[in-house]
């Protein structure tokens, strides 16, 4: 015993001590139930890379997306699911193992389609089970992966082609090959610094032969280059092992991206979309690329090689190709002439899935989400629920719902609510611009919305009302230079002065009428490098002058809050410039910026909301082929900066989000996901609860409801519903056991319940909880002993009792304003009007939570909806006759229990003593003729239902009058009057009966030892009565 | 016994702090061993729980029955009515149609599937390789904030529309006591097929001296549950084996139209 106590007094002075030091918690010890909500929308879906199926199973499909992940169909693309919400979201190909189809995954990470807004990987990832759990497996800077190709006769057979990374120089780049299944790796034929392995073939008859293309490219931040002298196609015959070059009857010169395949169905038939100085289009060999031939050069064949090369063969039907466009195509004579797909299908397609078991069904990936055809490519139709929509940037309004506003990558601007009933579905949301959708804003007070295309050009001023639209676009004026404006400028607006709006190029231009008419109130802000303004020759070997490379320009525009004379810049090319006078003069602090290499993009400037002089900025060197994270902060006007990052993050930012009331409450947007401080930066913790690790582009924090709106590229919009107990952590508050969490008071909304008419393969969004709630904090997991809530009023009667959430970190449970549901007289069928619960009325409520011995107490008040047009005394009015009801009801449930147990005594009294038959024959009759009245005792629970008595009588005036808002009306007092006297009837009848038939009974009944009958109490029967 | 479990968890604490390479078999031993003992485990016969469900302000009363052959028996009531669902008799799985009231046979599937698992009482870990079951430790991971052993037990394929497809359960073991507190699985059809089904243990409580969670919530992962609030547990209960039989005479009542 003794040595017992000595080990507990160890125990408890080593927790002791370890409560004096700081409490860093991980994301997932310390958000608890604060979770994320993904609101899509799917409507416009998003860009997919990659599609592949189950080898055997027709049901089985995955989608592998530029930026949200992988996601897996298991009825034959009817719907899709997420697998892969813990790692990288940018997926370069998936892998199905031919030998272990339902257990072997791969994902190679990294989008190889590279357009200049793409994503970023992090390696190649296995699963065993299916999808459900995956284990990173190396290749950590591949940042690219392009192909997986696994021996069909041995799963430890792996090989591995690593495109590499898009923005610089890596030696992580060729083919691999595994034969342990993916311990350890051996490259078999590397690539160069800029020059990687965009596909790798596996002859599934042969699996010692492989095919591979290499491709030479870069990308900068100003422009892009496909091709060299290095891109090239090889084959091996031998694993691996050896390789050589198969170019016969290729063009010679610069070659740039190759798009090759097999035709699953005779494998010495190869087609290669080969992009070229010249005679560049579709090739094809019929000798296992030994020689090519040359077929064609149509436009769908040729167009934007890095975009689309992609060609994937039926798999029954050598002659029978698809080709990846930006209209799909196929052709049905082996190549010699292409037909676009039909149907109003998605521009920009990817990648094809033919269905293993009927070629005139398969999938295609575009940059508008998956969709299927029937009737091979005649028709096509969309998988409506794959919420993958990569935004640019978000807002939000004061409306209540309030919107979320934003553009899109290729798929225009839209507005939609954060609420809606029945859930937020496509039709929720309103297009407001075409193209590349950028940045999408509310004017604070008038019905307009701002929206722009890439470019800023366009720059639309819609009227919500009105259906009108007016383009406010920027002119280049006398005197000016070409404008330049990246492809998402900035359109920013004044925090201070509702009608002014700020857009970038490389000049501030603003308005303060709306867009109607624009100054310019700076110079140059760039550093107009010549060298990055070459747009024109971008694109390498196939010209790209999209816009995308747009350089040097104004990237990110801040007024401050608290003095709209304060306006700081960030830009492009590295540079962060101030005014303090509204642009009358402008201080360039770039060398004040410590530990930011030169030329850093400036993503995102956040004025700060408690200090004018005080300011974040973000910047991103990824299209430096820097992936670090840079976060500076300043408090004097940029005169010193100092970093706030630590190694808890991971990938480089693009957002910050400074809190409205709590300054040290931080949000910060990463290439992997959110990430929070409650300490001004001194500690960051990744934010995982339902939030993938998604590309964070954009933060807003809604001022009135405290939600923090996130803008993903790859996820669409993910909303954290009141962040508010955050600002309430501190160390003291971790050290607590329990710490609830103040709240503000909750408004209980008068709102119907209709809603939603989106069918089941419809994404829906779902709305916030607008329940009452209480907010705690666990400092460790409830798993032993008891742990109970319930809601009391001020009476100390128990309204509801709640199931108490027990994570350690933050719990958060909710009441739905109402009682528990009165007892409800057994019938033959159940009593639908009784499945109603009241509202209870404002007030005072108080959360008793018992863990143990403890007991807490946390009290919330409850308002009425302000929005109603409801007077107090309609709602008094209303609250009585829903008690009167409730109460009528408990008590003909009551009446009906009385009758039961009056019957049973009766049926006892027979079987007791056969003398005692008559009377209680009697008895039971009279009982049974008085229930027949009072509930249903035939029939069933549908079409079959018998006429309604009076249980169902109160029900359904009950039901309507608890579920109603406002005073009850004649024909509902008229109706309670009925009622109220039917059961005042019942109950007299019941009474004489008792006295007369069973007192009678019983008195018989004493001369064969038989007791009375024991009536329980009403009070009993609301304690036993289920 | 609460003293011995609080002695096994402070050893367990100190044993965490100083080794890290753990077993998946030492870690289901010590789950039993903290629970009350394999063997007692292994003696338990039948288990009857007594339960409610809150569905916002009804509460809804649950008895359960398991018994050590697989047979099974859950009723629930509603306004006074007693209502059966997933009843098995070793042989037939069935429950009360909602609109008749009557009992319905539920599909070939189904039943097949339940006599798959039906040698899973009282715990699928307890006679795992009798049943054929396998498990494997996938290492360490937080979950509800606190660390656990993840185990995936992979029990007997399920039949699922047509296809045998891997059944498998991930059990989260809290890493300080080697109670299990969450389980997942991936759902494997209809309109949730996909998603990830999540079940967690807490509130443990002795009943003669084996400890079982008195609050189990089920529901979809990131999506809600539904907490079980268990109120009383007999062990080795009397049962008449007539509750879990399929009333084939059952009265036929139709509408009365």
């Amino acid at each position: 015993m003794k040595k017992t106590i000595l080990l507990i007094a160890a125990v408890i002075g080593y927790t002791v001590s370890f409560a004096q030091e700081q409490i860093v918690l991980s994301g997932d010890e310390l958000f608890g139930s604060l979770k994320a909500r993904q609101i899509g929308p799917a409507l416009m879906s998003g860009r997919i890379s990659d599609l592949v199926g189950h080898p055997t199973n027709a049901r089985i499909i995955y989608a592998g997306t530029a930026g949200g992940g992988v996601w897996k169909s298991a009825d034959g693309g009817s719907s899709f699911t997420s697998i892969f919400d813990k790692h990288a979201q940018s997926i370069g190909t998936v892998a199905v193992d031919p030998n272990q189809p339902d257990q072997v995954l791969w994902v190679g990470t990294g989008e190889t389609w590279t357009r200049n807004s793409t994503s970023v990987g992090d390696g190649l990832y296995k699963s065993t089970d299916g999808g459900v759990n995956w284990t990173k497996v190396g290749f950590d800077k591949s940042e690219r992966i392009s192909s997986i190709q696994i021996n069909p006769k041995n799963s430890d057979e792996v090989y591995v082609g690593v495109l590499g990374p898009l923005w610089g120089d890596s030696d992580e780049r060729g083919v691999y090959k595994t034969t342990d299944g993916g311990q350890t790796w051996e490259r078999l034929l590397a690539g160069s610094n800029d020059t990687g392995c965009s596909e790798l073939i596996l002859d599934k008859n042969n699996p010692n032969i492989l095919y591979a293309a290499f491709w030479q490219y870069r990308r900068t931040a100003w422009g892009f280059n496909s091709g060299g002298e290095k891109s090239a196609m090889y084959k091996s015959t031998d694993g691996g092992k050896t390789w050589k070059k198969i170019h016969n009857g290729l063009p010679s010169g610069k070659m740039g991206r190759f798009a090759l395949a097999m035709a699953p169905s005779d494998s010495k038939i190869l087609y290669a979309g080969v992009e070229s100085e010249k005679d560049k289009g579709l090739y094809k060999s019929t000798d296992g690329g030994e020689s090519w031939e040359y077929l064609n050069k149509d436009f769908g064949l040729v167009v934007r090689p890095f975009y689309f090369s992609r060609i994937v063969v039926d798999p029954k039907n050598p002659d029978i190709l698809l080709k990846a466009g930006l209209y799909a195509s196929m052709s049905r004579d082996g190549g010699k002439t292409f037909k676009e797909l039909g149907g109003n299908y998605h521009s920009d397609a990817h990648d094809f899935w033919f269905d293993i078991n009927n070629s005139d069904r398969f999938y295609i990936g575009t940059d508008g989400g998956v969709y299927r055809t029937w009737d091979a490519g005649g028709n096509t139709e969309m998988v409506n629920n794959i919420p993958v929509s990569q935004f640019y940037q978000v807002s939000v309004d004061t409306a209540t719902p309030y919107n979320v506003y934003g553009g899109l990558q290729d798929n225009g601007s839209w507005f939609g609510p954060s609420s809606s009933p029945g859930g937020i579905e496509a039709r929720d949301w309103t297009p407001v611009g075409y193209g590349d959708g950028f940045r999408v804003l509310k004017h604070p007070t008038k019905p307009y919305v701002y929206a722009e295309m890439q470019g800023a050009e366009g720059v639309w001023r819609y009227d919500v009302e009105r259906n009108q639209t007016r383009n406010v676009k920027v002119f280049a004026v006398e005197g000016d230079p070409k404008l330049r404006f990246n492809w998402n400028a900035p359109l920013t607006q004044s925090p201070n002065k509702a009608d002014r709006i700020y857009l970038g190029s490389q000049f501030v231009h603003v308005s303060n009428d709306m867009g109607n008419n624009w100054t310019k109130i700076s110079p140059d802000l760039t550093t107009n490098d010549p060298k990055k303004q070459n747009q024109e020759e971008s694109g390498g070997i196939s010209k790209d002058n999209s816009g995308a490379e747009n350089h040097c320009t104004i990237f990110t525009i801040a007024e401050s809050p608290l003095d709209e004379k304060v306006i700081w810049v960030g830009t492009d090319d590295g540079n962060v410039q101030v005014t303090q006078d509204g642009g009358k003069t402008w201080s360039n602090v770039t060398t004040n910026l410590n530990g930011v290499p030169a030329n850093t993009w400036c993503y995102h400037i956040e004025a700060s909301n408690f200090n004018k002089g005080a300011a974040y900025a973000v910047f991103d060197g990824h299209t430096a082929n820097d992936g670090n994270t840079y976060v500076l902060k300043t408090t004097d006007f940029g005169k010193t900066w100092k970093s706030i990052v630590t190694d808890d993050i991971y990938g480089f930012a693009r957002n910050i989000q400074e809190d409205y009331v709590n300054e040290n409450l931080l949000f910060l947007g990463t290439e992997f996901g959110l990430y929070v401080t409650i300490d001004g930066g001194a500690h960051w913790t990744q934010f995982t609860n339902n939030m993938p690790e998604v590309a964070v582009h954009y933060i807003e924090l809604q001022p009135k409801t405290n939600d923090l709106v996130m803008g993903t590229h790859g996820r669409g919009v993910i909303i954290i519903d009141d962040i508010s107990p955050l600002r309430e952590l501190s160390q003291d508050v971790l050290n607590e056991d329990v710490h609830i969490f103040a709240s503000q008071p909750f408004i209980m909304p008068d709102e119907s319940s209709f809603g939603g008419g989106s069918n089941g393969s419809q994404f829906i969004g779902p709305n916030p909880d607008r329940s009452a709630k209480m907010v705690y904090y666990l400092k460790k997991r409830h798993t032993f002993g008891k742990m109970t809530i319930e809601v009391q009023n001020q009476n100390g009667q128990v309204m509801q009792e709640i199931d108490a959430k027990k994570q350690r970190g933050i719990n958060i449970v909710t009441w739905n304003y109402r009682m528990k549901l009165p007892k409800i007289a057994k019938g033959k069928t159940f009593d639908f009007g009784g499945f109603t619960a009241p509202r209870v009325p404002a007030g005072t409520y108080t959360f008793v939570m018992k863990k143990g011995k403890a007991e807490y107490r946390h009290e919330i008040e409850l308002q009425y909806d302000p929005k109603s047009i409801l007077t107090l005394a309609d709602r008094k009015a209303q609250e009585e006759m829903v008690m009167k009801l409730y109460n009528m009801t408990q008590d003909l449930a009551y009446l009906v229990f009385k009758i039961d147990e009056t019957v049973d005594y009766a049926n006892m009294a027979k079987d007791a003593n056969a003398k005692l038959g008559k009377s209680s024959a009697g008895l039971i009759e009279s009982l049974n003729d008085l229930k027949k009245t009072l509930v249903i005792t035939t029939g069933d629970n549908y079409v079959g239902t018998a006429d309604k008595q009076l249980r169902e009588k109160i029900g359904d005036l009950y039901s309507v009058v608890a579920d109603n808002y406002g005073k009850p009306g004649n024909g509902q007092y008229a109706n309670l009057a009925i009622l109220e006297k039917t059961l005042e009837e019942a109950k007299t009848k019941y009474s004489y009966i008792k006295n007369k038939e069973l007192s009678k009974l019983e008195r018989a009944g004493s001369k064969y030892d038989l007791g009375a009958m024991q009536e329980k109490s009403f009070e009993q029967f609301l304690k036993e009565y289920k | 016994m609460k003293l011995r479990l609080i002695l096994v968890s402070l050893i367990a604490f100190f044993v965490i702090q100083t080794t890290s390479a753990q077993t998946v078999d030492e870690i289901i031993s010590n789950y039993f061993e903290n629970t009350g003992g394999i063997d007692n485990w292994k003696a338990l016969k039948g288990i009857k729980m007594t339960a409610s469900v809150n569905q916002g302000g009804m509460d809804i009363p649950i008895t359960m029955i398991q018994l050590a052959d697989g047979r099974r028996y859950m009723k629930f009531e509603l306004q006074g009515k007693e209502i059966t669902q997933g009843v098995f008799d070793g042989d037939v799985v069935w429950g009360t149609n909602f609109m008749t009231m009557e009992p319905e046979k539920s599909d070939s599937e189904t039943t097949e599937n339940t006599k798959r698992e039906s040698g899973d009482f009282p715990d699928p870990f307890l006679n795992m390789k009798e049943n054929g079951y396998s498990a494997e430790l996938l290492g360490k991971e937080t979950i509800e904030g606190t660390e656990c052993f993840k185990v995936k037990l992979t029990k007997k394929p399920q039949l699922v529309d047509g296809q045998e497809v891997d059944n498998i359960n991930y059990y989260y073991f809290d890493s300080e006591n080697f109670v299990p507190i969450v389980m997942e699985a991936e759902i494997k059809s209809g309109q949730m097929k996909g998603k990830t089904r999540l079940t967690t243990f807490s509130d443990y409580q002795e009943v003669d001296g084996l400890y079982f969670p008195f609050a189990i919530g089920d529901g979809i992962k990131d999506m809600g549950t539904q907490v079980i609030n268990i109120t009383a547990i007999e062990l080795n209960p009397e049962v008449d084996d007539s509750i879990f039989k399929f009333p084939e005479s059952a009265e036929t009542t139709t509408s009365d139209n």
